[in-house]
């Protein structure tokens, strides 16, 4: 009988505490498990590649390759002698970030280069999981699904491995989501580079043909275009990617770097070359310069690689026109400005402003003098002077000058959306990140590089602008690429190719021991080798 | 060493004297004039935890407040009953304006991440400081701060930051009464920040031929969005009982103004209990419900308000632009706008909270009890906002709802025992708590009209993906409790706790938690060996250890790796949500374990003419939960929550009461406290599966904000470990230094050698602390016949407070965008580099309250149907001694988060305010 008593006691007791258990157990309903996220093939599609381009584009600090502040775009292009934001006054000091980036002196601790390093390294490690998910999760899928998708985001992973070895040098290559943290360790660049051109070129075949700018299925997708263009950059940079030692002044020669194209092995240019033909076959110049960057932009035959944008759909904005107009120009259009981002002089002297041999390009890409609203009237600032942009009155420092508030030739570009919203941050013009006119200026580079007459590929670029002809000469080429490519985030990686990145200009100065090189790739972000001491510095810093 | 000596000298005399005098004073007055206090009230019960006992039976570290003991004149919350009058707990001081919840700590902060406020306990039920504003002041008979893991270790896994009980008054056996107590107050401004006026701007514009918008007006800005505000309270309670039963009702209201326009407050509570005994007394039944419905009025972003009203071209009208029917904008200010357009932002919470719960207490033998306990709380807050189209691009409407349902049940045994001077009492409890916390919001964009505010979410065109969502959890927790007390003699007092604790937020393999204490008191009082010297009536020396825990800083689902929607794609040509990986999980979170040593005694001197209260603490907290910094890669977020790292706290606590003169007719009575701490942070690394882990050591908390602070080196207070959390981390100025233009800059040292390099971060030393060394407060009571007055004196002291409100508005290069301090054209100075030029001392004290009260006499006709009836009379924040230069040195000083230590344009403006009031007793 006491036998039976303590039997049923301890029966109780455990079935107390498995309710217990029970109890314990969290059983979530505003989020789902994994399993349940790659059922089908429409779910492990949606949650393991589309997934991945939400975060293309960006609305905060540092996220998405173009649009946002202090990210990839700012890096390649406020570090140059293309564009600069002068401090104002009260504004734009923000710590001296802007005259940090312009002067080179960003630091090792800069906020803007880790949150960058973060966001890229974020989507790579996105992107491995992914791929595992795919494989794990195969037999839902066809095999010509498994095979699309998988390279698909093979060849997403390996762009943003690209832009990160481009700032960054060394970078580790991860490719596993759960690699413990003592097997992250540090590659080096020319590996890093190796490995994406690899992977580019294996997924070419699964790739789609379509072209990815235009509305549809591959709408902003990774396409067999867009993996053209990223291979033709990775060999016309293949100098400066595969040289490990940038600081030595050793640069390999181009022309001893090889690629496997169709059993063939071309050099750097003749790569260089072989992807700008191949994207012929999808691409061409629109008729107008002006048609790429409009609100409307999807029907351009130019445009390679786009970030989506919707007002009402997506998240992404763009919010380079809000930072440079001023305010009264942005209040013009029923909007905000942040008077921000102008013209440098050198651009300026580029672009042969205020000469009779201006470019036309200018006028398509910057604000200046008499500042118009969309009606043509003249826009007068709070005391009823009329606006005027002047752009000689540039300066790194314009506190307490009279054109404090007005100096800088600002940015133009994109086609204004009379309908956008959130102060004109969230318009329909898509953000151009590839097009086609830069694949000729790369297709003349390398011609030039490899001894060859580069000239027609040049001048069919200047005569859809009606400008003149010109020799393609290597210093014709890089002004022309500033003149085409204006705003476009290209200007770093084109210094560092022609090896001017480090030179002195106006109102910059070289900075000790700069002529070496060691600027021309960021510094690895203190935080990331506090957080992983197996990884060192790049030289320099 | 002369001088030393001396001085050493000097020091013992002085204390000597100090020491006759007290004596000499003591003795004779004590002969003279006390009139001995009736009672010690040893007996009178206290209930610690799930445990009843008495001042006799306690060996933990524990205060408790009195109805008596609490904060007279205008008090709204209970916190304002509170503040001040318990060693170690702070309690922010209220000139937030009237819709802010204060944040409390006792013991100051032992976590890094969260659940540093204490845990609330109303009547047996728990839940947060929102919980205890659904309770009327007047309707709390008493508080009790369980400060030391001896004792909070009965909460366990909630426990760690201290816990506030509180316990209502209930009706009473044999006495029917009805009560009304209410409060009459006006508030102002007592200071303004000293900005340029509309004439002097001009000047300044005119001496330095600076070409400025001018409209011609004269506007004060800072005095164009205050308000004298009106403030009244209103109480009614009755109760009564038998022997059998008793009840109590309640209701009460609370209205007050905010001295900014479209802020302010209305609480409406109500409450009820009814106790119901049977069966010979055998079976207590308890019943009680409460509510309250707060509708607040919020400002909309204080820094927005304060920097635009602050810095706003005062040539500007205070009204719209009559031609144009707008509000005209100075469009170079990016970063404000119209103070007074601004006031039409609509920033709204409703708040209804209602309580129910139920005891059941079976007096099975005369040693065996048993008590069951349910308790259901609901709670749904409702925010509301909308933001114009005049100071918001298209306007924005904002709805939510967040609901929280808890329910909390418990089944209690005890045993307790008396016989031959020894007393037992043992306990054994099971609880269990279920919380369910649902609610949605949306966002609503592109108004074309602001008519109907947020009340027609179809006004605006747009909803955009990411404005609209929702959210769902239901967090569990299941503990066990064993509790002993014995007392020998009655002097030899041990306490033992032991609590395990399972929470389903907790990571899968460490559901379970341990939290065991012990504690042992001697009251020497007591021993026959003592007796003889009379004039010490109390001596009591306590020790105790335990472990308490943290689990508030886990969201739900942390410990699972989860999929969320993660944005809209074009799919297939079709705009689609996809859902992703959201952060990284950690299926390894363990409890936030608090260790505490606690020592110290209570002394009571000639009748308790002097009763000192004194404790030593240290705390270490480890496994401690933050969300550390990790590396992408591997990691695919930057953050993890985890348990790594350590904290530690250790201080001093002294209260110290005295009762200098006693008759009749008069009593002055000076209360005091003072708790003097220590904080560092020990470490951010530890294993994490497997890996050694370390965060950085030093992680900015603070930076500034507003025109030209945006990124770059503008962070202010840091945690480093070593050093207590939230140190002022800076480059150091030498001076300044001239300028081409004959102004001036800060001068920076080179303190790292080889050129001064802000931008990289370099160049910096650690300058001061943010949190308060040293806290005080002082009661002086005195009373005369009828009359009877009260003054408390709050202060802090050691930390110091970074002016960035200075800074900004000193700079000359924001002049004529924004408008300056009267100072700033004579200072001359053009920069708005972050140097420690602007730290300065926070040391205050602040007169919190004078109340004067007056005890109505009664006569002959009126007698019979009124007990008592008193009017009083008092004005808050008398006043404030400081040597900072800012506006008010009561900036948040105490709280981790982004407004650490830093003085940064949003200070609510300093209000005094002056209140009547009544109160009767039928």
């Amino acid at each position: 009988m006491k036998k039976e008593l303590l039997y049923i006691g301890i029966g109780i007791l455990f079935a107390g505490f498995s309710a217990c258990g029970d109890f314990l157990e969290e059983k979530p309903r505003d989020q789902i498990h994994e399993e349940e996220a790659y059922q089908d093939a429409t779910n492990l599609y949606l949650n393991t590649v589309a997934t991945l381009y939400t975060h293309i584009g960006g609305d905060t600090y540092s996220q998405g390759l173009q649009g946002t502040y202090q990210g990839v775009y700012d890096l390649n292009t406020f570090t140059t002698d293309e564009a600069i934001i002068p401090t104002r006054g009260g504004d734009w000091f923000d710590g001296g970030l802007w005259q940090g980036l312009f002067l080179h002196k960003w630091g090792t601790k800069n906020d803007a280069l880790l949150a960058t390093w973060e966001y890229l390294y974020r989507v790579i490690v996105l992107s491995n999981r992914s791929l595992e998910v795919l494989e794990a999760h195969r037999s839902v899928l066809t095999e010509g699904e498994y095979n699309a998708y998988y390279a698909e985001v093979r060849a997403f992973r390996a762009m943003y491995y690209y832009y990160l070895f481009d700032l960054f040098g060394h970078v580790p290559l991860v490719l596993s989501s759960d690699t413990p943290m003592k097997e992250v360790l540090q590659s080096r660049r020319s590996d890093v580079f190796r490995f994406v051109v690899d992977e580019l070129q294996e997924v070419l075949p699964f790739l789609s043909r379509q072209r990815s700018n235009r509305f549809g299925e591959y709408y902003g997708r990774v396409t067999r275009p867009v993996a053209w263009f990223l291979l033709a950059k990775l060999a016309l940079n293949a100098e400066v990617y595969t040289h490990d030692n940038w600081t030595d002044g050793n640069r390999p020669e181009g022309s001893n770097i090889y690629f496997t194209i169709e059993g063939e092995q071309l050099n750097a240019w003749e790569a260089t070359i072989a992807y700008c033909d191949s994207l012929e076959r999808r691409h061409r110049l629109s008729e107008t310069y002006e048609e790429n960057f409009a609100i409307f932009n999807e029907s351009s035959v130019e445009n390679i690689f786009i970030i989506p944008m919707d007002k009402n759909l997506y998240r992404n904005q763009m919010q380079y026109l809000f930072r440079s107009r001023h305010y009264n120009h942005g209040k013009a259009l029923g909007m905000v400005g942040e008077n921000g981002s102008s013209a440098t002089i050198e651009a300026l002297q580029t672009f042969g402003y205020d000469s009779e041999t201006v470019d036309p390009r200018f006028e398509m890409c910057y604000y200046a003098g008499v500042v118009r609203d969309l009606k043509g009237d003249a826009v007068p600032l709070d005391n009823g002077d009329i606006l005027t942009y002047l752009p000689w009155e540039v300066k790194l420092d314009l506190s307490g000058t009279a054109a404090e508030k007005t100096a800088g030739a600002r940015m133009k570009k994109y086609e204004i959306d009379p309908t956008s919203s959130k102060d004109g941050k969230l318009m329909d013009n898509d953000i151009v990140l590839f097009r086609f006119s830069d694949a000729l200026l790369m297709k003349s580079e390398a011609k030039v590089r490899k001894g060859e007459n580069g000239d027609a590929e040049l001048n069919r670029v200047r005569a859809r602008v009606g400008a003149a002809s010109r020799e393609a000469t290597l210093e014709n080429i890089l002004a022309e690429r500033q003149l085409e490519l204006a705003w476009e985030g290209w200007r770093r990686q084109d210094l560092v190719r022609f090896g001017l990145f480090t030179r002195a200009y106006n109102s910059r100065p070289q900075l000790p021991g700069e002529e070496n090189g060691y600027t021309t790739v960021f510094p690895i972000p203190e935080n990331v080798l506090i957080l992983n001491p197996n990884l060192s510095q790049n030289p320099g810093y | 060493m002369n001088a030393m000596k001396q001085s050493l000298e000097k020091l013992r005399y002085l204390s000597l004297l100090i020491y006759y005098l007290f004596f000499l004073l003591s003795k004779g007055v004590a002969q003279e004039i006390i009139i001995l206090p009736d009672t010690v009230r040893l007996d009178e019960v206290i209930v610690v935890g799930y445990a009843t006992g008495s001042e006799a039976t306690i060996s933990g570290a524990i205060d408790k407040v009195k109805e008596e003991d609490m904060n007279r004149g205008l008090i709204t919350t209970p916190f304002d009953a509170l503040r001040g009058r318990v060693t170690g707990l702070y309690i922010p001081p209220a000139n937030n304006g009237p819709a802010a919840l204060e944040a409390v700590r006792i013991r100051g902060t032992t976590s890094l991440t969260g659940g540093n406020d204490p845990l609330v306990i109303i009547d047996g039920i728990f839940g947060d400081l929102s919980l205890l504003r659904a309770v009327y002041p007047a309707d709390i008979e008493s508080f009790t701060v369980l400060k030391d893991a001896s004792e909070t270790a009965q909460y366990g896994s909630r426990g760690a930051s201290g816990v506030i009980e509180v316990t209502t008054k209930k009706g009473k056996a044999g006495l029917f009464n009805i009560t009304y107590e209410g409060n009459f107050g006006i508030s102002s401004v007592a200071r303004h920040l000293r900005m340029l006026s509309g004439d002097e701007f001009r000047q300044v514009a005119r001496e330095r031929q600076i070409e400025i918008l001018d409209q011609g007006y004269n506007t004060n800005f800072l005095e164009e969005i205050t308000q004298t505000a009106l403030l009244q309270t209103h109480h009614i309670a009755f109760g009564g009982g038998s022997e059998h039963s008793n009840y109590r009702a309640s209701v009460g209201y609370v209205d007050q103004q905010g001295v900014i326009r479209n802020n302010s407050s209305r609480n409406y509570t109500a409450k009820l209990d009814i106790t119901q005994r049977a069966f010979n007394n055998r079976l207590t039944l308890d019943i009680g419900m409460f509510g309250s419905l707060l509708d607040m009025h919020y400002l909309n972003d204080y820094q927005k308000t304060f920097y635009s009203a602050a810095t706003f071209n005062p040539t500007f009208p205070n009204h719209k632009n009559p031609e144009t029917g707008g509000w005209d904008m100075v469009t170079t200010a990016s970063q404000i706008t119209h103070p007074i357009a601004w006031m039409d932002v609509q920033d709204d919470e409703a708040n209804a909270l209602v309580n129910a719960r139920m005891r059941v207490v079976v007096q099975l033998t005369d040693h065996w009890k048993l008590t069951g306990f349910g308790s259901y709380t609901y709670n749904s807050v409702e925010n509301s906002h909308y933001k114009p189209t005049t100071v918001w691009g298209g306007g924005e409407a904002f709805r939510g709802l967040k609901k929280t349902q808890s329910l909390l049940g418990n089944l209690m045994i005890q045993y307790k025992k008396d016989w031959r001077g020894n007393h037992l009492d043992i306990l054994a409890l099971a609880e269990a708590q279920k919380t369910t916390l649902s609610g949605f919001h949306t966002t609503v964009t592109n108004f074309k009209t602001n008519q109907y505010g947020y009340h027609n979410l179809q006004a605006g065109a747009v909803r955009l993906w990411e404005g609209t969502a929702s959210y769902f959890e239901d967090p569990r927790l299941v503990s066990f409790l064993g509790r002993v007390n014995y007392v020998h003699k009655g002097r030899y007092i041990a306490t033992l706790n032991a609590r395990a604790d399972a929470s389903s937020k907790i990571g899968i393999n460490n559901k379970w938690g341990f939290f065991p204490s012990a504690s042992l008191a001697w009251t020497m009082s007591e021993e026959a060996f003592m007796k003889p010297i009379t004039w010490l009536n109390n001596l009591k020396l306590r020790i105790g250890y335990g472990l308490s825990g943290n689990q508030d800083a886990i969201q739900s689902y942390t410990s699972m790796q989860l999929l969320k929607p993660s944005g809209v794609v074009s799919a297939g040509g079709a705009p689609t949500v996809t859902m992703g990986l959201i952060r990284n999980a950690n299926p390894d979170l363990r409890w936030e374990v608090k260790h505490t040593f606690n020592s110290g005694f209570d002394l009571g001197i000639l009748e308790n003419w002097l009763m000192l209260k004194m404790d030593y603490y240290i705390s270490r907290t480890h496994d401690m939960l933050y969300l550390y910094d990790v590396s992408v890669p591997p990691f695919a977020y930057n953050k993890l929550l985890a348990n790594l790292g350590s904290m530690e706290n250790k201080g001093l606590e002294v209260a110290l009461g005295i009762t200098p003169w006693q008759t009749a007719d008069t009593e002055l009575q000076v209360n005091a406290t003072f708790s003097r701490q220590k904080n560092k942070l020990l470490s951010l690394s530890g294993t994490y599966r497997g890996e050694k882990m370390s965060a950085p050591e030093q992680m900015p908390i603070t930076n500034l904000d507003g025109a030209g602070f945006h990124g770059g080196y503008n962070y202010i207070v840091y945690q480093i470990v070593g050093e207590p959390v939230g140190v002022f981390y800076l480059p150091k100025c030498t001076g300044l230094e001239e300028l081409p233009n004959g102004g001036y800059r800060y001068a920076i040292a080179d303190l790292d050698g080889g050129g001064v390099n802000l931008e990289e971060g370099g160049d910096r030393y650690i300058a001061g602390q943010a949190m308060p060394k040293v806290l005080m407060g002082t009661n002086i009571s005195f009373r005369h016949k009828r009359l009877d007055l009260s003054l408390q004196i709050n202060g802090a002291f050691g930390h110091k407070i970074y002016n960035g409100t200075s800074l900004t508005y000193m700079n000359m290069n924001i002049f004529p965008d924004y408008n300056v301090m009267r100072e700033a054209p004579r200072r001359h100075i053009y920069d708005q580099t972050v140097t420690d030029y602007w730290l300065e001392r926070g040391d205050y004290i602040n007169f919190d309250y004078l109340t004067i009260g007056w005890n109505v006499p009664l006569s002959g006709r009126l007698k019979p149907y009124i007990q008592s009836l008193r009017l009083s009379g008092s004005v808050n924040n008398l006043l404030t001694i400081t040597g900072y230069s800012g506006f008010s040195p009561m900036i948040n000083s105490y709280v981790v988060n982004n407004t650490l230590g830093t003085d940064d344009k949003r200070n609510y403006p300093v209000t005094r305010s002056y209140s009547i009031g009544l109160s009767i007793k039928f």
